[in-house]
C-alpha cells in the first residue's frame, strides 16, 4: 500500500484488508484506492480561498500542484483551499449487540465492517472539507460528535469507535432525531445498521429529517449467513438482543427464510423509498469500495 | 410375498430416524446465536401450513425411501411386478416310460417331451436349482447346461418305471432346496396306467405337459410263459396278446433275435390267448420269445420267456402202491413224459430206502412206524401221524396254477408233522394240516393213492400232477426263472453270483441283489460256470395300454393347490418358472426408492431455487 500504484484497497476482501492494520490505516488505504478509481479529483469546484499545502496524493488534480515548489524543493504538493459552503454530514452507527455477529470466523462482524466503513467515509468527507458528525447508539445514544471539518475530527471519530456499546436494543429513531438536532441546516445523514428493528418508527424519523431538507442514506449491513441462512443442521436459534428463541431445521426452513428476508428487504426499500431516503443492502463480504461508492454518490447529488 | 434375506428387514427400523427427527426437532439441544432469528419466526409463521405440509411430505418420503431400501435388501419375491423370475427350485420330471416311444405323426412322442423338457431347463438362470427326474427314478442335478445335457442323452425305457415315485422324489427335492419358488414340471404322455393313484404335492406348484393327439391302436404281447418252466422235453408256451383285432405272431426259441428258431407261427385273435405245445431238441436253459408284427409301439411287440429243456426223468414203481399209480406211470412212459429207470422212485413210505422219491403214505396203519423210521433213515424231516379217518377236501395255495390237486376228497390220511428243521413247501392241505409236502428231492403224500383213501387217483389232475412232481420236483434243481420289469431290483437266488449281460458276458452280482437290465430279454443266471436259471425282463403289460387320461382327470391325480395341465410346450416351459408369478422385487423397489429420493430432492431444493430466483429478482 506504500506505492501509489498498489492494488486498490477498496476492492479488497474486507476481512483480509482489515487484518492488515488498524482501522485508521485501513481507512486511508480504502479512501486512497477509492479516490484513485474515480479518475478525476472530487475536489474540483471546492473553495477558491487558499488554506494550506499538503503532499500530493495519487488522484489529486494536477491543476492544483504547486509547480513552483515542485521546481524549488523537488517535491510535489497541492494547494488546498478553505471551503465556502461545506456540506454537513452525520454518520449514525448502530452498535447494538446484534451488530457484533458474524456467520463465519473468516468474515468481519457487521460492526467491524461498519466501523471500517465509518472511518473511510468520514475520512473521505473530511478530505473534501465537509463537516462530519458521528453518532453511535444501541439501546441509548452512546456517542454524539457534532459535525466538524477539521482533520482532528476524524481522530475523534476513530477514538469514538473504541467506546463501548453492544446494548440489547436499537433506538435508531432517537439517533436520527439526535442527528437532526446536530445539523441545523440541510445536510447529509448516513445510517449504518443491520436494521433488525421495526421499519415504521425508523421511517417516521427519516420522514422528519427529510422534511427539514436532510438527505438520508441507509446502509443496511447484513452478514451473508443472515441473507441466505447458509448454515447447516438444526438448532435453537437465539436472537442475542431480544432473547427470542426458535428451534428450526435449516434445510426445512431455508427456502422460506430466504423468501422472508427478501420480503423484508423489499419492505425496507419500499418504506424508505417512500420517504425519499436512499437505501442499499450490503453483506459483509462485499469490498468496502462498494458501499463507499453508494454513500459518496449520495454526497455527489448534494450541492 | 416372501424374503430371501429376511434379517435385512431389521433395516426398516432405520425408518424411525426421520420420524424421530421430525417429532423431536422441537427438543434440539444445540443453541446458536442468530440475530436474524426474527426472520426465521416470520418465515415459519407466514409459511406454517406450507412448511408443515412440506415437512410431513419430506418425512414421509424419507421414511418411504428407507423402507424401500430395507425391503430391497431383504430380497423380496412375490406375485407383484418384477423382472425375470424368482430363484426357483425346479424339478423337471420326464416320462421316459416305454409308452412314450410310440410313433405319433411320424416321430416318437418322446422327442416332443424331451424338446419341451430341454426348453424348460434352458429357461433356468444361475440362481435357480434344477433337477431332472426320470420315470426310472434317476436324478440329475446341477447347472442348467448339465441338466440340459442329461435331457439330450435321455432315451425311453423298456418298461414303465414309476412316475408316481419320480414325482414324489421331485417334490422332495424342490421342497428341500430352501428357495421360495418351488416347482415340479412334468412332461408325460398322460398314459392312464401310469397315473393311477393321486399324488400329494401340497403347496408345490406343478405343471403337466401332455402333447396333444390320440394314441394309436396298439398290438402287444402281454404274456409269454414256458409251462412248465422245466420241459422234459415236452412243454408249452402260453402267450396272450392285446389288440383290437387279430395279429400275426411268431414263437421263437433257442436264442434271441436272428439266432432264434421259429417254434410256431399263427394268427392271434383280438385279446386272445395262444397255447403252443412243443418238444424242442434244445437242451438246458434256452431263451424264447413271442413276437408280433411291428406297430407304432415296438417295445411291446416282443415278449421273452425262458425254459429248461431236458430228457424225461426215469422212475421206478413200488408195486405195493396199487394199480392206479402203476397205470398212471405207464401212461406217462408211453407219452414220453417219464421213463422207467432208477433216477427216482415212486414208493410207499415204509419201503423207502433212498431219495429222490415220491413217498406215498402206507395203506395199512400198522406200517406207519416202519414208514417213519424209513423217513428218518432217508433224512426226510417229516413224520406220519396216527391214521385219521375223516372226510376232507384238498386245497392248494391260491397262487398255484393250474390247480391239479384242488377239490380232491380225502377219507384216510396220516397227518404230516415236521421233524426238526423241515424246509419244505406245503403243496396242498386238508383242513389246516399239510397233505402233500415237497422238499429237497422228495414229495410226500399223506394218504395212500388208492380210491379207498382219496379220490385223487381217479381225478383228471392226477396224471399231470404225477408227471409234474416227477419231472419238476424229483429230477433235481435245474434252476429258477425270475421275471422282472426293466430296472427292477430283486434278490438273487442262493448261490447265484453271475448274470450274463445282453452280450452274453458274465457280470458279477453285488450284495445279493440283481438289478434288472434296462433292455428286455433273457439273461441267464450262473452258479459257478453252469447256467442255473434265467432272469426274464419284459415290460409291464400295463405299459401297452396307451389310453390317456383326459386333462381334468389327470389334474385330479395331483392333490395340490397349484396344478395345471396343458398341451402347449412353450407355455409349460415358461410356467415352470413364472407359473407361481413370484418374481424378485429388489430392483423395482430400488428404482422406486430412487424415484422417491429424486422427488424428495426436488421438493427440498425446489423451494430453495424459487427463493434464489426471488432474491435475484429483488437484487435486479
Amino acid at each position: 500500500m506504500d506505492s501509489p500504484h498498489a492494488v486498490r484497497a477498496d476492492l479488497f476482501d474486507p476481512a483480509s484488508l482489515a487484518s492488515l492494520g488498524h482501522v485508521e490505516i485501513v481507512a486511508r488505504w480504502v479512501v486512497d484506492g477509492f479516490l484513485t478509481g474515480l479518475h478525476r479529483s472530487p475536489r474540483k469546484g471546492f473553495s477558491v480561498e487558499f488554506a494550506e499545502y499538503r503532499p500530493y496524493q495519487p488522484g489529486d488534480d494536477l491543476r492544483y500542484i504547486d509547480w513552483k515548489i515542485a521546481a524549488r524543493a523537488n517535491r510535489w504538493v497541492v494547494k488546498q483551499f478553505e471551503e465556502e459552503t461545506n456540506l454537513r454530514a452525520t454518520i449514525i452507527l448502530d452498535v447494538s449487540r446484534s451488530m457484533a455477529w458474524t456467520g463465519a470466523e473468516t468474515r468481519l462482524t457487521k460492526l467491524a465492517y461498519a466501523e471500517q466503513l465509518v472511518a473511510a467515509l468520514s475520512l473521505l468527507l473530511i478530505r473534501q472539507r465537509d463537516a462530519v458528525g458521528f453518532i453511535r447508539y444501541d439501546d441509548r445514544l452512546r456517542t454524539v460528535i457534532p459535525p466538524r471539518a477539521r482533520t482532528a475530527q476524524w481522530r475523534r471519530i476513530l477514538h469514538a469507535l473504541d467506546e463501548e456499546g453492544a446494548g440489547l436494543a436499537s433506538i435508531a429513531p432517537a439517533a436520527l432525531m439526535q442527528a437532526a438536532r446536530l445539523i441545523r441546516r440541510p445536510g447529509m445523514v448516513v445510517l449504518i445498521s443491520d436494521l433488525l428493528m421495526e421499519p415504521d418508527e425508523v421511517a417516521e424519523a427519516i420522514r422528519l429529517l427529510r422534511a427539514v431538507g436532510h438527505d438520508v442514506t441507509v446502509l443496511h449491513i447484513m452478514d451473508p449467513a443472515e441473507r441466505d441462512l447458509s448454515l447447516a443442521g438444526e438448532a435453537v436459534f437465539t436472537d442475542p438482543e431480544s432473547g427470542l428463541e426458535v428451534p428450526a431445521t435449516v434445510a426445512d426452513v431455508r427456502a422460506a427464510y430466504r423468501e422472508t428476508v427478501e420480503e423484508a428487504i423489499a419492505e425496507w426499500r419500499s418504506t424508505l423509498g417512500a420517504t425519499g431516503a436512499g437505501y442499499e443492502v450490503f453483506t459483509t463480504d462485499v469490498p468496502f469500495g462498494v458501499p463507499l461508492r453508494r454513500a459518496f454518490a449520495a454526497r455527489q447529488h448534494l450541492p | 410375498m416372501s424374503f430371501l434375506e429376511p434379517l435385512y428387514l431389521l433395516l426398516a427400523g432405520a425408518a424411525a430416524v426421520p420420524l424421530l427427527l421430525h417429532l423431536l426437532r422441537r427438543r434440539i439441544g444445540l443453541r446458536v446465536e442468530f440475530p436474524a432469528a426474527r426472520y426465521i419466526v416470520r418465515a415459519e409463521r407466514e409459511n406454517s401450513r406450507k412448511l408443515k405440509l412440506r415437512n410431513l411430505l419430506l418425512m414421509f418420503l424419507r421414511i418411504l425411501a428407507v423402507l424401500l431400501v430395507a425391503l430391497a435388501a431383504a430380497r423380496p419375491v412375490g406375485r407383484l411386478i418384477g423382472a425375470g423370475h424368482a430363484p426357483t427350485a425346479i424339478a423337471i420330471v420326464v416320462d421316459n416310460s416305454l409308452s412314450t416311444s410310440t410313433i405319433i405323426d411320424g416321430a416318437p412322442l418322446f422327442r416332443r417331451l424331451r424338446a419341451a423338457a430341454l426348453a424348460a431347463a434352458r429357461e433356468a438362470t444361475a440362481s435357480d436349482r434344477v433337477w431332472l427326474v426320470t420315470a426310472d427314478g434317476r436324478v440329475v442335478g446341477g447347472s442348467s447346461s448339465a441338466v440340459a445335457d442329461a435331457i439330450q442323452r435321455l432315451e425311453p425305457l423298456a418298461g414303465s418305471g414309476d412316475l408316481g415315485a419320480a414325482v414324489g422324489r421331485a417334490v422332495g427335492l424342490v421342497r428341500g432346496a430352501g428357495l421360495p419358488a418351488r416347482h415340479v414340471a412334468i412332461a408325460t404322455d398322460g398314459q392312464a396306467t401310469s397315473w393311477r393313484r393321486a399324488l400329494a404335492v401340497g403347496d408345490i406348484g406343478v405343471s403337466v405337459y401332455v402333447p396333444a393327439g390320440t394314441p394309436p391302436a396298439n398290438h402287444a404281447v402281454v404274456l409269454a410263459e414256458a409251462r412248465p418252466t422245466r420241459w422234459t422235453p415236452r412243454g408249452s408256451v402260453v402267450a396272450r396278446t392285446l389288440g383290437a383285432d387279430s395279429a400275426t405272431y411268431r414263437i421263437a426259441i433257442g436264442g434271441q433275435g436272428n439266432a432264434a428258431r421259429t417254434l410256431a407261427r399263427g394268427t392271434a385273435v383280438a385279446d386272445g390267448e395262444i397255447l403252443v405245445r412243443a418238444a424242442p431238441p434244445e437242451r438246458g436253459w434256452v431263451a424264447g420269445s413271442v413276437e408280433l408284427e411291428p406297430d407304432e409301439l415296438r417295445g411291446d411287440d416282443v415278449r421273452h420267456f425262458a425254459a429248461w429243456i431236458g430228457a424225461a426223468p426215469a422212475v421206478s414203481i413200488d408195486p405195493s402202491l396199487g394199480p392206479f399209480v402203476r397205470t398212471a406211470v405207464d401212461a406217462l412212459v408211453q407219452s414220453d413224459r417219464l421213463r422207467l429207470g432208477s433216477d427216482a422212485a415212486v414208493i410207499s413210505a415204509d419201503a423207502l430206502t433212498r431219495l429222490p422219491a415220491l413217498i406215498v403214505a402206507p395203506s395199512d396203519p400198522v406200517h406207519v412206524g416202519a414208514a417213519n423210521r424209513a423217513l428218518e433213515r432217508a433224512g426226510v424231516p417229516w413224520r406220519f401221524g396216527a391214521a385219521r379217518r375223516e372226510t376232507g377236501t384238498v386245497r392248494e395255495p391260491a397262487a398255484v396254477t393250474p390247480k391239479l390237486l384242488d377239490g380232491a376228497t380225502v377219507s384216510l390220511r396220516y397227518p404230516l408233522t415236521p421233524a426238526g428243521d423241515a424246509v419244505a413247501d406245503t403243496v396242498a392241505r386238508v383242513g389246516a394240516e399239510p397233505w402233500v409236502v415237497s422238499g429237497d428231492r422228495y414229495v410226500i403224500v399223506a394218504s395212500p393213492l388208492d380210491p379207498s383213501a382219496t379220490d385223487f387217483p381217479v381225478r383228471a389232475g392226477f396224471l399231470p400232477w404225477l408227471a409234474e412232481a416227477a419231472s419238476q420236483r424229483l429230477a433235481g434243481d435245474a434252476g429258477v426263472v425270475l421275471s422282472a420289469a426293466p430296472g427292477a431290483r430283486l434278490r438273487a437266488p442262493v448261490g447265484i453270483q453271475v448274470l450274463d449281460d445282453s452280450a452274453g458276458q458274465p457280470v458279477q452280482i453285488g450284495d445279493g441283489e440283481i438289478v434288472a437290465p434296462e433292455r428286455s430279454g433273457v439273461y441267464f443266471l450262473r452258479r459257478g460256470r453252469a447256467r442255473a436259471g434265467a432272469l426274464v425282463v419284459n415290460s409291464e403289460p400295463d405299459e401297452s395300454a396307451l389310453a390317456r387320461l383326459a386333462p381334468p382327470l389327470l389334474r385330479s391325480r395331483f392333490d395340490g393347490r397349484d396344478v395345471s395341465v396343458g398341451g402347449d410346450p412353450e407355455r409349460w416351459a415358461r410356467e415352470a418358472y413364472t407359473g407361481s408369478a413370484r418374481r424378485p422385487l429388489a430392483t423395482p423397489l430400488l428404482v422406486l426408492a430412487l424415484i422417491v429420493l429424486v422427488i424428495e430432492a426436488i421438493i427440498s431444493r425446489g423451494a430453495g431455487a424459487r427463493a434464489r430466483a426471488g432474491a435475484t429478482k429483488a437484487a435486479a
